[in-house]
């Protein structure tokens, strides 16, 4: 993964001409397809320049943590618009709503992975090499369970766990994919993160690990919008609000908005996301929320 | 998962309300019916040090062997201030063990803040011992080339984050009784300006800053959850400043780099400022507030 990194971390102008170059030299040859470059020069449209893709251009997302609740929304909405779901899930095998989802939208590939397994993410990675990814979406969470973080009684084992899933599993992954961004058209990495990260906005103590996690979370995803601004891609969190899933269940329904509307509005905030507002944190109502 | 689950809020089950009406009603609160020092409400908002002697104040800091614990050593000592100063190696640590040899009032103790158990220990030792300023000092940066995106090191962000995040909190959990009986009851944490979502401004250092961003927020939890015990915490940050931490081929390159000396009385001069009234603040080291 270092070496496409490498390959692709330069300006794509350099691309087109190195490729021109390496065309003409069996030793070029051999230095970019060990280097990962093949992929890349085998593409007609220019990632740089989002106007060579075809008119009829078909956007792909990778979904994490696509088995139920706002991941399973994200694909079937994607899916309804017609773009290419690759949708993840921990256990396919028992993801049943997805599978009925996938049954009825040809356009929705269900992948195994557990986030916290990076040499899967890695593995995965390799089989879709040849897969420009649009929007690759972190979605999957874990809260820790409330009682498991209160002061005087905290469980140190969960707080790795909550790190592992909320905070370096999308970094991981963003790693991962980071080729398949670059060489899309839209170049899109979008962080379900949470209010609760906000620091600004807390105003009750509980869920140290959660909110930590995000906050960290949080950081980490500006950073990364720093590093990619002059590559042409977009990062951002989104935030779901309160919304009526398991995550949820200790919530009263009143207090929930309707799963359907959480993620229309996210992917409208998703949608309006570009490099001028990289690094941004989107209330689901498309204010920004203070870090 | 359970979020709002109030009974479980054993130290803290303040109603949700506008945080700065909450914590602006926190000093009247706190001076009247909870019975504390008086000292935490004074107009000017300074907290002043009790007298020394039997009130002596007493400072626990971590990482104290060098750096900017050190200096907190030295200058909280010449404050007359009995010192709890830990450090992993208490052998190797020359300078401080030469601050405590001409001043017994320095306790030198050894201390790893990634062992809790150790950490446990050192408070059931003591146990009666009111601690007035905690002051988790001890942080890792990770190492510049760890936390490059595309060759991120995974492992070292855990190093990082149970140094830099977990250990502070652990520590005010295991002497959270200890300052409660203090008199000045404070919980101080140094941070670091990198770690300000809203400030930085150039991609590096993932997951020192990441870690720093979670200190912040367990820390502005804290806040709110012990200030009616009267309890006070805090965020500090040094600025850039010449230590260890920071490699001597980098710190040609930063303009306007400190001494340790230098920092450490400007944090010490914010951690003096500290009151239930600004509870939960990030302090700069020049005294302006950090944005998250």
């Amino acid at each position: 993964m270092r070496s496409s990194f490498y390959s692709v971390a330069v300006r794509p102008q350099l691309v087109a001409i190195a490729a021109g170059l390496l065309a003409l030299s069996l030793t070029g040859a051999a230095f970019s397809a060990a280097h990962g470059g093949a992929a890349l020069m085998k593409q007609f449209p220019d990632p740089a320049d989002p106007a060579s893709f075809a008119a009829d251009y078909v956007p792909t997302v990778l979904i994490t943590g696509s088995n139920r609740g706002i991941g399973f929304e994200f694909a079937r909405q994607y899916a309804e618009r017609g773009w290419n779901v690759i949708a993840t899930a921990r256990k396919p095998e028992q993801a049943d709503a997805l599978k009925a989802l996938a049954a009825e939208h040809p356009n929705i590939t269900i992948e195994q992975l557990d986030v916290t397994d990076f040499d899967r993410v890695d593995a995965l990675a390799k089989q879709y090499v040849d897969t420009p990814i649009d929007l690759l979406l972190h979605n999957a969470g874990i809260g820790g369970g409330g009682d498991n973080q209160f002061f005087l009684d905290m469980q140190w084992d969960v707080w790795r766990q909550v790190l592992e899933v909320n905070t370096l599993a999308p970094m991981k992954i963003s790693e991962a994919f980071y080729p398949h961004v670059i060489a899309s058209r839209d170049k899109k990495i979008v962080t379900v993160s949470s209010s609760e990260g906000s620091i600004t906005k807390a105003m009750q103590p509980r869920l140290y690990f959660y909110r930590s996690s995000k906050a960290a979370l949080n950081m980490a995803m500006k950073n990364l919008a720093l590093q990619l601004k002059r590559k042409g891609v977009s990062v951002a969190m989104v935030n779901p609000g309160p919304t009526d899933t398991d995550f949820m269940a200790g919530l009263p329904k009143k207090m929930l908005r309707p799963t359907p509307d959480a993620v229309s509005d996210m992917m409208r905030n998703i949608d309006g996301l570009t490099v001028e507002t990289t690094g941004s944190f989107y209330q689901y109502d498309g204010t920004i929320i203070p870090w | 998962m359970k979020i709002f689950d109030d009974e479980h809020f054993r130290d803290g089950d303040e109603p949700e309300t506008g945080r700065r009406e909450f914590v602006a009603g926190i000093g009247m609160l706190m001076a009247g019916a909870m019975g504390v020092s008086k000292a935490a409400a004074t107009e000017s908002g300074v907290t002043p040090l009790p007298a020394p002697a039997e009130s002596m104040t007493t400072v626990l800091i971590t990482g104290a062997n060098r750096g900017l614990g050190l200096e907190f050593a030295r200058q909280y000592a010449e404050r007359g201030c009995r010192i709890i100063a830990t450090c992993r190696n208490p052998d190797d640590a020359t300078d401080l063990n030469a601050i405590a040899a001409g001043n017994p009032n320095v306790h030198v103790e050894k201390l790893d803040v990634l062992e809790h158990s150790a950490i446990d220990g050192l408070a059931a030792k003591y146990a009666n011992m009111p601690i007035d300023i905690l002051l988790n000092n001890a942080g890792i940066g990770g190492g510049i080339q760890n936390q490059i995106f595309g060759r991120l090191e995974y492992e070292v962000f855990y190093d990082v984050i149970a140094v830099n995040a977990v250990g502070p909190i652990k520590m005010c959990e295991a002497f959270r009784d200890h300052v409660k009986a203090s008199a000045l009851k404070k919980m101080i944490t140094v941070s670091s300006s990198q770690g300000s979502i809203a400030s930085v401004s150039m991609p590096m250092l993932y997951w020192y800053r990441s870690s720093k961003s979670a200190v912040n927020m367990m820390m502005t939890n804290l806040a709110l959850q012990v200030a009616r015990r009267g309890i006070i915490v805090g965020l500090v940050t040094p600025g850039a400043t010449a230590t260890d931490f920071i490699d001597p081929r980098f710190r040609k390159a930063i303009p306007n780099i400190r001494e340790p000396e230098v920092a450490a009385a400007d944090m010490i001069r914010n951690i003096d400022r500290f009151t239930l009234e600004n509870t939960g603040s990030f302090f700069n080291y020049d005294g302006e507030i950090i944005p998250w």
